[in-house]
């Protein structure tokens, strides 16, 4: 078995805007997956088009369960399951920790030791002792625990693939790391894979394998994580690299303007009309020309490491 | 699991006793209504029926218009009719038509509402015209043409109010409905595979029902109020004698003039009381419905 | 060394709650000198918002404050309404975080540039406000066409230079920067933070800059300070401070956000356990003792209060 979810040219399109156009990756088991970009790479609208919330206009989604089965996108697939961003949104305030961690085997109709594998999930999740949890609601509890009770609801299932947008972007900074963590752990303990969309490279780092940076809806570059994060290649991902608070050994390079319109992506490279490499003027005449009149394709999800990039060989 | 299930259930029917117990608007309200309820069942055992009749209050040789010290508690109207007996038996009819035509109200509003908001799409255009069909006529005209066509008796009233009233309830409920539904907790109960009936018996439901029981809570005096109004317009039905027909013919018959405060009064005061023991009681179940209001408070 | 433009010393800032009152800030000393910058870091609940709120009294009324500001040499507590009015804005003004709901969505970027400046007569006449806030659309890099466009046709970076745009109307002394860049992207934060070190090399502008990423502070700040349960914990020079942190808190918040490249911090993401306590009730001693990986006995008992830990460098922690 290779992959436990293989993208393949997937494409979400809402009327005129590209959202995610043509996007090819393989999650291996027991990798972490790291999609970086900014607002407006379409990250969101990929993982959400993983997980079944969002319909794929083209292209295909091949999920492989444990078991060996093939079965379509995320939703209703109790082998991939979400978790969010904000987990005080995610979490419905009517409902009690044990009711929203129990409600993944409710929907299922397993309800053979519920009470025993609610109370497993959550105190895999770090919520110890776990009957103290059972009858409170979420605004008893603090933004980490929220986020922990929204880990749970997800573990309950017993996933392969855990889908993670944004998880610590709400939370407090000296949170962000335990939650981090119990990532990590859960992945070693369990022999999950995690696809986690972040703008936060400081995340990857702490626990990515591997790196899919996107811009405007495809992925530009993707490699192992300390050969994207050390040495990128492509311009976008060097730039993005360089205003990192967090790495102070790289000159800035300050891009102008902000990510375009999806309605209004760029011909030719997406990235020519933002791109350092090719005003800098250093780029030799043929490769420039290629630049601005020839698209670089997608990455090969199949390659080792690879850069949608004219200037890379 | 049935038993734990069971058990939840009884506990929060506990926690939501507690809670109203502990909230004073609540219990006075409660209180207040309690009494109400206990005058219009207790109704054969508080007031002779046959009072209400003007043959048999003449026969029994009442005074007409006797002040509350000259007959029974409250004195008698014109017909000799004592006015006590009148609004016993009237607090009966108005609690029966308030409650029914608001059941009716909520019921229609709330289907409606979440099934438009909820689906979305051509059903929702359909159900939203059809609502500001409602909407756009005028209440009161449609209601007495209603009234008029359909006949003269209780069923028909709750009827007209149930059928006329529905409109605002359902649009806003669809209004909330659009919101709860683009929340993250759908979002991550549909990513675990739950259904649409599953969605809105577990997640929007309990978040509009606040909602829901405060449109409830002001549904019922309106209902109340309508049910008088139509009364009042002589549209009532003639053999149940509610609190609205009850000042129709206190004003009709020049109790005004005649400075007979005792005839409308006591249906006047009757009306306000209730309507306002149902505010306090809806407002406290709105705060024990969402967990979130009340304990911080 | 001049008069500094901003002086406060032992503010506390009490909230009323239904549950008694919340200690938000409970005594913060410092001093900030014209030209220079401060940054001030925490989670949510440290209570360093609302200091920025308290340092131009923007703080709901029943709030109870006690200590002493001086700004531009005058007691801000002892101010009138009128001299109030006029220290906001042109002494010192405010930029919020969450760009999109700091700006009136029916009013032209120009018109809301422009305002500040008509109502403190900065400017003599409207003509002379457009031709002000043309230049300030020019320093903080926004095309001039864009005085005309509506808050919802501008991005969330060109928003966040119209409110910085704003904030300079008035040629404050002082600038107080609410966590400006927290919602923004990667490539914009950066954008953003460079034109606020270009505003500061061309002008005498202090700056207090508050965020909770200790890491974006090195970039602005001079002098750092951290605050934990409504006091500052640590400060001195922000190199020092970020690279040699003596209060195990500051230790923690600046592993956090991990050095790329830095092989410690590769897969081993690091935190503290706990939450940042809620600050109506504050464990007893120091506060920090029950999240700190080296609390001992005495550490439960009293608060540790600001020691010498360097060259300008302090800290509050029993281990110093």
């Amino acid at each position: 078995m290779s992959s436990i979810v293989s993208l393949r040219d997937v494409h979400v399109h809402f009327g005129a805007s590209r959202a995610v156009d043509g996007v090819s990756v393989d999650v291996k088991p027991g990798e972490v997956l790291a999609l970086v970009g900014e607002s407006g790479s379409g990250k969101t609208t990929l993982i959400r088009a993983v997980q079944g919330l969002q319909p794929v206009t083209a292209g295909e989604i091949i999920y492989t369960s444990a078991a060996g089965a093939t079965a379509g996108p995320g939703r209703g697939n109790r082998g991939v399951q979400m978790i969010f961003q904000d987990p005080t949104g995610a979490l419905n305030p009517r409902q009690t920790i044990y009711e929203i961690v129990a409600e993944g085997l409710r929907i299922r109709k397993e309800s053979q030791n519920e009470v025993e594998r609610v109370g497993r999930a959550l105190s895999r999740a770090g919520l110890r002792p776990p009957e103290r949890f059972f009858p409170m609601y979420p605004h008893q509890i603090s933004g980490g625990q929220r986020q922990r009770v929204v880990i749970a609801g997800a573990m309950v299932m017993e996933p392969d693939l855990l889908l993670a947008d944004e998880p610590v972007a709400s939370l407090d900074a000296s949170i962000r790391g335990e939650i981090l963590a119990l990532m990590l752990e859960l992945v070693g303990d369990t022999g999950l894979s995690i696809l986690v969309v972040t703008h936060d490279l400081g995340l990857a780092w702490n626990i990515a394998d591997r790196v899919a940076v996107m811009y405007l809806g495809r992925i530009v570059e993707l490699g192992p994580t300390e050969q994207i994060l050390g040495e990128p290649r492509h311009p976008y991902t060097r730039a993005l690299l360089s205003v990192v608070p967090e790495t102070t050994r790289m000159e800035q390079q300050i891009l102008v303007g902000e990510i375009p319109d999806s309605r209004r992506v760029p011909v030719a490279c997406r990235f020519h009309p933002r791109c350092p490499l090719l005003q800098s003027g250093m780029l030799p005449a043929e490769v420039a020309s290629r630049c601005t009149t020839e698209d670089p394709g997608p990455v090969d999800r199949n390659a080792g490491s690879a850069a949608a990039c004219w200037a890379v060989t | 699991m049935t038993s734990l299930a069971m058990q939840r259930r009884r506990a929060t029917a506990g926690r939501v006793l507690g809670q109203f117990r502990s909230s004073k608007q609540g219990v006075i309200g409660f209180s207040v209504l309690l009494v109400f309820v206990v005058i219009a069942l207790a109704a054969p055992l508080l007031a002779d029926v046959r009072e209400l009749n003007p043959v048999y209050a003449r026969a029994s040789g009442n005074p007409q218009w006797a002040s509350p010290g000259e007959f029974g508690a409250l004195g008698t109207d014109h017909l000799r009719r004592s006015v006590w007996v009148q609004f016993v038996w009237g607090s009966r009819v108005s609690l029966f038509v308030g409650l029914a035509a608001t059941i009716l109200t909520i019921s229609i509003g709330s289907v409606v509402g979440i099934v438009s908001g909820f689906v979305g799409g051509r059903p929702d255009a359909f159900l939203m015209r059809i609502t500001e069909w409602f909407l756009v006529i005028p209440f009161l005209p449609l209601a007495i043409v209603l009234a008029s066509i359909l006949g003269r008796n209780v069923w028909n009233i709750i009827l007209v109010i149930g059928v006329t009233s529905w409109p605002s309830t359902a649009r806003l409920l669809r209004a909330q409905v659009l919101t709860v539904k683009q929340r993250l907790f759908v979002d991550r109960a549909r990513s675990l595979g739950a259904g649409n009936g599953h969605l809105v018996a577990r997640h929007i439901l309990p978040n509009v029902s606040g909602l829901i029981l405060a449109n409830a809570t002001l549904a019922v005096p309106i209902s109340i109020l309508t049910e008088t109004t139509l009364s009042f317009l002589g549209l009532g039905d003639p053999s149940s004698p509610s609190w609205g027909k009850t000042l129709e013919e206190a004003f009709v018959n020049g109790a005004m003039v005649r400075n007979a405060w005792w005839y409308f009064l006591p249906a006047g005061l009757g009306i306000l009381i209730v309507v306002l023991a149902f505010t306090l009681i809806g407002r406290t179940l709105e705060e024990i419905a969402d967990p979130r209001l009340g304990r911080s408070r | 060394m001049n008069r500094p433009v901003l002086s406060v010393k032992d503010l506390a800032i009490t909230y009323h709650s239904a549950s008694g009152p919340v200690p938000a800030v409970r005594g913060v000393t410092f001093d900030l000198a014209a030209g220079d910058s401060l940054g001030l870091a925490g989670e949510s609940g440290c209570g360093k918002s609302t200091l920025a709120n308290a340092l131009l009294r923007l703080l709901p009324d029943g709030t109870i404050t006690s200590g002493q500001v001086m700004i531009d040499g005058r007691d801000l507590f002892a101010l009138s309404p009128g001299g109030l009015r006029a220290v906001r804005w042109t002494t010192g003004a405010i930029v919020f975080q969450g760009a999109l709901h700091a700006l009136n969505p029916v009013q032209t970027a120009g018109k809301q540039v422009r305002e500040p400046m008509l109502i403190h007569q900065t400017v003599g006449s409207e003509d002379e406000a457009r031709v002000r806030s043309r230049q300030l659309f020019e320093r903080v890099g926004l095309p001039a066409n864009q005085l005309d466009a509506y808050p919802h046709q501008l991005s969330g970076g060109q928003r966040q230079r119209v409110l910085i745009a704003m904030a300079l109307a008035c040629d404050p002394r002082l600038l107080i920067a609410d966590e400006p860049t927290t919602a923004l992207d990667l490539m914009v934060q950066a954008q953003v933070l460079a034109l606020i070190a270009e505003l500061r090399r061309e002008s005498s502008l202090s700056l207090i800059f508050i965020t909770h990423d200790l890491s974006v502070l090195t970039y602005v700040a001079d002098r750092l300070a951290i605050m934990y349960a409504g006091k500052i914990v640590e400060s001195g020079p922000s190199l020092s401070v970020f690279e040699n942190a003596t209060h195990p808190y500051t230790r923690a918040l600046a592993a956090a956000f991990p050095t790329i490249g830095d092989q410690t911090s590769r897969l081993a993401p690091s935190g503290l356990a706990g939450d940042p306590p809620t600050p109506g009730a504050l464990p007893a001693g120091c506060p920090f003792h029950p999240r700190c990986p080296l609390a001992e006995d005495r550490c439960q008992t009293a608060e540790p209060v600001l020691r010498k830990a360097g060259q300008a460098h302090r800290a509050a922690c029993v281990l110093v």
